[in-house]
């Protein structure tokens, strides 16, 4: 990056600083030890010019807006496109999450997002034994067409970005039928969904549909923050995500379509750790990596193929029940590093997050976190703005070398579906690593492993506040959303036509045994009356899938 | 000299990271760790007699805890298997703690406990059920 001349003169320049700070340091206890990010990056204890020499910077991190897209993908940063405030939300029925929903809206946030309480949509129906306990649970219970009417009810998909957290063929159609009775073109109509790559039928059908159908819908999804909360590296979240994306690529790819047909709607969901500065790096590579990949390796010509979008959602294991309020800070901190990394679309994890499902309360403070940040502090004013600095571009250089050793040994292996097992035992042996730091205190977490207080106000005031407010502050599980979710399930049942539910499950059954795209006749059936139960069941039949759990075929993994 | 052999199962699939390490753990410890994988109560107890598990471990995610113990321990009774120990993981509130702890749970351990907590309390409930002669190991 710079002049020969210049990094000797900064290379003397450097060694008379360290003669001077090595003085200082050995007078000073365990200031020799070295220090290992978070995901296991030794680093110094400062970067100079000469750290970044080998770096070109037209070629490597160039402009916002421009290839590799190091600094971000649009030009402009968030001045043309402003932080989405996405929080999760989904409990009970889609009567409360829509409720939540309008409350989160009321309060700034301007994205949408649930989750559904079955992980994966091969759930059964909510009056299966399986699911007793679970509905309405982890999330909201979405059985029917009915459901994602309610849940939508007043929200304009034309205007406002709503992502589903479901990697459900059936969500999809369900969602396509709003659209459509809403008079919106598939062409027009803007989504995402979490259809996680896997090496699953259904997931490469909803990417093949949309790719052809709904080209503006987001069908296709690397979810890396789930991966990372597993315990996986940073450097693994860039890795395994790109190699996942390439893994679909080239199924899709047999399949008939082009890159450039579906790959600039594949989105990242990505985490945001304690180190931020570790991460502000890792968003830089994996915004590089991804663009040089399907440039390089699959001829991706539309710019758009080359842009790696991403929503995040910050790290949940280092959010404690103990000093609960601390998590307030924690979050803080985190987003500060998706922010300054330059994510599209941000959830804040609530204080309460160790504890049980946000409340209204405390979701709140998850949203006025994002508004702080992007209204206060002037950080979403200059695009990139830690670029150029020696560590960073240094970190991020180092990680997307790491990333592309990772990637070309996973190709080795015969691509990410195939290294798939390879793939969770590294996640596995990344977690405990990650568990011993804490467990032996190599690693610092306060009020669990440090500043341990034994008497804890900050729970105290939490009860306090429990005991005497009007309004929710910590989140129960009601067994009456079972009961309420039942009747809606029973209300559908009893006013559809039995036959043509019939007829529009053997249509279903026979694309699915011909290897025909399960989505057009998914979607005549949800409008049918078809629930995700008996969407479920003649997958499993059809496809010979085993079940376990609640569920009735086997679920499609997240990597962890 | 005979291993513990310890149940573990769970309720869903998202957020699999207290499952694989506290499997860890225990297997450090020398317990013979059966993964049950994804379970309904019914499964697990079905598992527990097929495995001759000595103690059960069900972790919690995105089921309530009082309503999927309360089928667990049913199904243990049905069978005459009430001395199986039952220890619940995940994140669980205080209220439901006390309920599933009245229905016979015998701990219910949470993020960041310690290792050796989990090890030695493990081993103690084992121990004191009998069925292994000496569980040390």
């Amino acid at each position: 990056m710079f002049r020969k001349e210049f990094v000797e003169e900064i290379r003397k320049a450097r060694q008379r600083y360290e003669e001077e700070v090595n003085q200082i340091l050995k007078r000073i206890p365990d200031a020799d030890q070295e220090y290992v990010t978070f995901s296991g990056t030794p680093v110094k204890p400062l970067y100079s010019p000469e750290d970044i020499q080998d770096i070109d910077f037209l070629q490597e991190v160039s402009f916002p807006g421009q290839y590799p897209f190091t600094r971000g993908v649009f030009p402009a940063g968030y001045l043309s496109r402003g932080l989405h405030i996405r929080q999760v939300t989904g409990f009970g029925t889609a009567e409360e999450t829509n409720q939540r929903w309008k409350f989160l809206l009321s309060k700034g946030a301007n994205a949408l997002s649930f989750v559904c309480d079955d992980g994966s949509g091969c759930r059964a129906d909510s009056d299966d034994p399986r699911v007793r306990g679970m509905v309405g649970a982890g999330g909201v219970a979405m059985d029917t067409l009915y459901d994602y009417e309610t849940l939508f009810d007043g929200i304009d998909i034309r205007k406002i970005s709503v992502h589903m957290i479901s990697y459900s063929a059936y969500s999809l159609a369900c969602y396509l039928a709003i659209a459509e009775s809403r008079g919106i073109e598939f062409k027009n109509l803007r989504g995402s969904m979490s259809n996680v790559i896997r090496n699953d039928v259904e997931c490469l059908d909803i990417i093949e549909y949309c790719a052809r159908n709904v080209p503006l819908f987001n069908a296709g999804y690397l979810d890396m923050r789930n991966t990372r909360e597993g315990g996986c590296t940073a450097t693994q979240e860039i890795a395994f995500g790109t190699a996942l994306a390439m893994a679909a690529a080239d199924a899709l790819i047999e399949r008939g379509l082009k890159i450039d047909d579906f790959h600039h709607r594949m989105t990242w969901f990505v985490n945001a750790g304690p180190e931020i500065f570790e991460e502000v790096a890792k968003f830089r590579a994996i915004r590089k990596v991804w663009a040089m990949i399907f440039k390089e390796r699959y001829g991706a010509k539309d710019p758009r193929s080359l842009m790696a979008r991403m929503h995040c959602q910050i790290y949940a294991p280092t959010m404690t029940m103990q000093q609960p309020f601390n998590n307030l800070i924690r979050g803080t901190i985190y987003a500060l590093g998706a922010v300054m990394g330059g994510v599209q679309s941000l959830h804040v994890n609530s204080f309460d997050e160790a504890l049980a499902l946000p409340t209204e309360f405390s979701a709140t403070l998850s949203v006025r976190t994002q508004q702080i940040i992007e209204l206060e502090t002037g950080i979403t004013k200059v695009t990139d703005p830690l670029g150029g600095s020696y560590y960073i571009e240094w970190l991020t250089k180092k990680l997307e070398d790491e990333a592309i050793e990772i990637i070309d040994k996973i190709q080795e292996m015969g691509g990410a579906f195939k290294a798939w097992d390879w793939m969770c035992s590294e996640i596995r042996n990344a977690a405990m690593n990650n568990q011993v730091e804490f467990e032996t205190g190599q690693r610092l977490l306060v009020g669990v492993n440090t500043l341990v207080d034994e008497d804890d106000i900050q729970m105290r005031a939490l009860k306090v506040l429990q005991e005497n407010a009007d309004f929710d502050t910590l989140y129960e599980y009601s067994p009456a959303f079972a009961e309420k979710q039942v009747a809606r399930l029973n209300k559908v049942r009893s006013e559809r036509d039995p036959k043509a539910v019939q007829k529009a499950k053997r249509r279903l059954a026979e694309a699915l045994k011909v290897g025909q795209n399960m989505i057009p006749p998914l979607m005549e059936a949800v409008k049918c009356g078809l629930t995700r139960g008996e969407f479920a069941q003649v997958k499993a039949e059809i496809l010979d899938m085993p079940g376990g759990g609640p569920y009735v075929c086997s679920p499609p993994a997240v990597l962890a | 000299m005979e291993r513990i052999r310890f149940l573990l199962s769970r309720d869903d699939w998202y957020h699999q990271r207290g499952y694989w390490v506290v499997a860890r753990i225990l297997s450090d410890a020398g317990v013979e760790v059966i993964l049950g994988g994804i379970q309904t109560p019914e499964e697990i107890v079905q598992t527990a007699v097929h495995e001759d598990a000595d103690i059960i471990g069900y972790r919690l995610m995105d089921a309530s805890p009082p309503v999927v113990c309360e089928i667990l321990f049913d199904e243990l009774r049905k069978r005459g298997l009430e001395e199986i120990p039952v220890v619940v993981g995940g994140i669980v509130s205080e209220k439901d703690e006390k309920l599933i702890k009245e229905m016979g749970v015998k701990e219910v351990f949470r993020p960041f406990d310690s290792f050796e907590k989990i090890q030695e309390r493990v081993k103690a409930l084992v121990q004191k059920t009998g069925k292994r002669e000496n569980p040390k190991n």
